[in-house]
């Protein structure tokens, strides 16, 4: 392949090395991230959403499907986390998993609803039955803390391998979050590369010549939407951790809307995106809310320009001018 | 069951077609944009929200409400002409995302905008003194202006059935939501129904923005959970047809009112049960053609 | 009456109404194994809702579908792909954005039921290596790290072949393959079908009578949604109605 191209430009080739070796990158970025971001918290957060984003892709980028209720599995994952937690005492790894479990559940439950429908109905039923998911949380008062949020998923000290890490400095909190979101990264680049990850491409590319090639469309998204409810899951227990609490709103509307931006903001399709994204709109969000309390007017027309004539995102832009071919 | 004599029932029944009737003109408005120009508009909620705040507006600029019912739908609709010829068209052959993603941050827009002029917090609204109170329909004392709301809804949707089955350019926007090449081969400029059809339905969101600010006041989040129910009503109905939206929103109106009689506790989940037992048993809606949605 | 065996196709008495308008009527046709079958008719026939029912894309309203005895009247789309039907479509039809070689390995992979999560999908290289042999079977050997979109109409067409033959294909239906093709592509798409005729099963819908004649081996002719005539191209030259039928178009 190389042979055959033209003599590459700087840009291109640096941009060519860093797809082949897209885990390696991200994992090495995102080490060195905590020290150029203004607080680590940002940078958790950053983190743990952009995690969010890239579960939210592989359905949106990757098979073509845009769900407008993504809040339900960062919500449940990060309830079941939480909740694991305060009201059966479970340990933290327990608990990761449990909250991943219970998000891959309802995307099972919530998904095999959605494909049922066709076409422009799927982002209508998933920001229906989400919504679905918020009201039944909301109401679970004594389990979840109704308006409140869970609270008191209070993590001072982790065990690993023997060592107490202490949970509360922030800099250890952000490498073991890194940890796991380096592990479902990894996990993710290999879902892409695999013959699975073909078969997503062939169905967002063109449905009906998949299915003429005698894939089950229907099973296919229905796989891709659990898979990406389970890492949509796993950010949201990540989360949960992180902030020590369960915000009701994080099973809202404008949860599943906020990460429908990262990810065109950062360019849906593309594997770095949605960290470029989440870091964008969180950044965006940082410095605006500390300007004016009418923040999200500027994001709303920021997104809005976005759509009309950056659709590729930002990382999907810079790769249509400079990327390998 | 027992526990409730008959004319309760019959009241929440009455409750439940009110409920229902801000629903249906929701999802007509949602379902004529879809209908036409395949565009699932995620701004209606916001749409709905800015008629309730005008409506506000201007009744308590010239104390008559029937100005707000008035002037709302064409001043919504209005906004919404611009909004099409500006913001949506340049999507259209981009594929189905692009104007759902647009109208989508388009609600942001919208709800700080209406934060900016109006404040964070919502506004307080009561039906104009005309129509308050209560008459006696048989079975009980019933709110007057939720009668008038059931009235209105009528109104609206026999004057939009004449303007469709009757009139030369209900018949374009006939044969353009089974066929938009159809219209084309008539030599009609497409984007012109396109641009009308969207104000129309824009336009009905506003108005029942305005019938619905009585019931429970105005607040810039109001959009939100309507817009998800205004989902509900139209997958329950199917997309793209008129019949669908009336029944499918009378219905879900009664089902939320009988549930909160029964179980409030269920009340708000109760309507996604039954779309997710429509989308079981029957997933295209229980009007809905096949093959619309391609 | 031909033996079952050598009937690889058969419709019978199918219908197909779309709301109201029946735009297919009772048609009942055995497709031989082995033969180049053309479905021909007017504008309006029905060729295209005859193809989309042989193909498994519409389910038809009426009759069966048996594909070598097998009723597929009911079956998924998908499934008529398993079954050994290969199609292209009127429309170009491929993956735009995925490499030629790319678009053919997901075909192929697709017969190979290949679905593992996590391993490489350039851990099954003889993948590759057939997407190439098909590739250079079509004429695009040389083509097949340009995205699909990238290719000429011709080629894109051609790629649609390849892809359909990545099915291992016992019956491989063609929509109006050479539509919109210059004459010269024309030319040689004729010669790719006449090459593939030779070893497989192969129906195809035309538009333009000439083209098929000398090509194949049975004609079916549709007209106002029903079957008008049926057999060889001389029995169909020298059929009065068919040729009224089409004198009545202004001869094409």
């Amino acid at each position: 392949m190389t042979v055959l191209d033209p003599p590459q430009s700087t840009a291109r080739r640096w941009l060519g090395h860093v797809a082949r070796h897209r885990v390696a990158a991200t994992l090495g970025f995102l080490v060195l991230f905590p020290l150029i971001v203004p607080y680590e918290a940002l940078a958790a957060n950053i983190l743990v959403l952009g995690l969010y984003a890239l579960g939210f892709n592989l359905l949106f980028g990757y098979t073509g499907l845009l769900s407008f209720g993504h809040a339900a599995f960062l919500g449940s994952g990060a309830y079941g986390c939480g909740i694991a937690l305060v009201h059966f005492g479970v340990g933290w790894f327990g608990a990761i998993l449990i909250g991943t479990a219970l998000a891959t559940l309802v995307a099972a439950v919530i998904g095999f609803l959605a494909i049922r429908t066709r076409g422009i109905y799927f982002a209508m039923v998933t920001l229906a039955l989400s919504m679905c998911v918020y009201y039944a949380f909301y109401q679970m008062e004594p389990l979840t803390g109704g308006e409140n949020g869970l609270r008191g998923v209070n993590l001072q000290t982790i065990g690993v391998f023997g060592f107490q890490l202490s949970f509360l400095n922030p800099t250890v909190k952000y490498y073991v979050l890194l940890a796991f979101v380096g592990v479902a990264i990894w996990l993710f680049s290999r879902l892409l590369a695999s013959p699975f990850g073909a078969v997503l491409e062939a169905v967002r590319e063109n449905e009906n010549r998949a299915r003429a090639c005698g894939y089950d469309v229907a099973a296919t998204k229905l796989v891709a939407f659990v898979i990406s409810g389970a890492f949509c899951g796993l950010a949201g227990a990540l989360n949960a951790l992180h902030l020590s609490i369960v915000p009701i709103e994080t099973l809202h509307y404008t949860t599943s809307g906020q990460v429908v931006m990262m990810a065109l903001l950062g360019g849906m399709g593309t594997f770095f995106g949605p960290f470029v994204g989440a870091a964008t709109f969180l950044l965006l969000q940082d410095v605006l809310s500390v300007l004016t309390q009418h923040w999200q007017l500027y994001v709303g027309i920021v997104f809005i320009l976005f759509v009309l004539f950056f659709p590729r995102g930002i990382w999907g832009s810079l790769l249509d001018r400079f990327g390998p071919r | 069951m027992m526990a409730f004599p008959p004319e309760l029932l019959a009241m929440q029944l009455v409750t439940g077609l009110a409920l229902g009737a801000v629903y249906v003109l929701l999802a007509i408005g949602l379902s004529l944009i879809f209908g036409m120009l395949t565009v699932v508009n995620f701004a209606h909620g916001a749409f709905f929200m800015v008629g309730a705040y005008m409506g506000v507006f201007l009744y308590g600029l010239t104390g008559n409400f029937l100005v707000s019912l008035v002037v709302v739908p064409l001043a919504v609709g209005g906004i919404g002409l611009v909004v099409e010829r500006f913001l949506v068209r340049p999507l259209y052959g981009r594929g189905i995302d692009y104007p759902l993603l647009l109208t989508f941050g388009l609600s942001y827009v919208f709800i700080e905008v209406v934060r900016i002029l109006f404040g964070l917090n919502g506004l307080p609204f009561s039906p104009p003194e005309m129509l308050q109170g209560a008459v006696d329909i048989g079975i009980g004392y019933f709110p007057l202006y939720r009668l008038f709301l059931i009235a209105a809804t009528a109104v609206v949707v026999l004057a939009l059935w004449l303007f469709i089955e009757r009139t030369a350019f209900g018949l374009v926007i006939r044969a353009g939501a089974r066929d938009p090449e159809i219209v084309r081969v008539l030599g009609i400029d497409v984007s012109k129904i396109w641009l009308v059809v969207f104000g129309i339905g824009t336009g009905i969101a506003g108005l029942s923005g305005v019938l619905a600010a009585p019931l429970q006041g105005v607040a810039p989040e109001m959009g939100v959970p309507i817009l998800a129910e205004a989902f509900v009503v139209t997958v329950v109905g199917g997309m793209g047809s008129l019949v669908g939206a009336v029944i499918a929103g009378l219905l879900v109106g009664v089902v939320v009112a009988m549930t909160s009689l029964f179980a409030p506790e269920m009340a708000k989940v109760s309507i996604f049960a039954l779309m997710a037992l429509v989308l079981l048993v029957r997933p295209r809606g229980l009007m809905g053609r096949a093959g619309l949605m391609g | 009456m031909t033996a079952a065996s050598d009937v690889i196709l058969a419709t019978e008495g199918v219908g197909k109404n779309f709301g109201g308008f029946q735009a297919l009527r009772d048609v009942s046709v055995e497709f031989r194994r082995g033969k180049l079958t053309a479905i021909i008719g007017p504008n309006g026939a029905g060729k295209s809702t005859y193809f989309n029912v042989l193909s498994g894309a519409f389910p038809p309203s009426t009759g069966r579908i048996l594909f070598e005895g097998r009723d597929l009247s009911r079956a998924r789309p998908h499934s008529f792909a398993r079954a050994g039907i290969a199609k292209s479509f009127q429309i170009t039809n491929v993956f735009p954005e995925l490499t030629a070689q790319e678009n053919v390995r997901v075909a192929i992979q697709a017969v190979h039921r290949r679905f593992e999560l996590f391993r490489h999908r350039r851990a099954f290289p003889e993948l590759y290596d057939e997407a190439d042999r098909l590739l250079a079977s079509v004429g695009l050997g040389d083509r097949r790290l340009r995205r699909a979109r990238e290719l000429a109409h011709g080629e894109q067409r051609s790629l649609e072949v390849a892809m359909a033959l990545a099915c291992r294909p016992k019956l491989l239906l063609l929509d109006e393959p050479t539509a919109g093709m210059s004459p010269e592509e024309t030319r040689e798409m004729m010669g790719l079908i006449e090459r593939l005729a030779a070893e497989r099963t192969v129906i195809l819908v035309e538009h333009k009578m000439k083209l098929v004649m000398g090509l194949c081996q049975r004609l079916i002719v549709l007209h106002h949604g029903e079957l008008l005539a049926e057999g060889t191209p001389d029995d169909i030259r020298a059929n009065d109605e068919v040729r009224r039928v089409y004198l009545g178009q202004g001869a094409h």
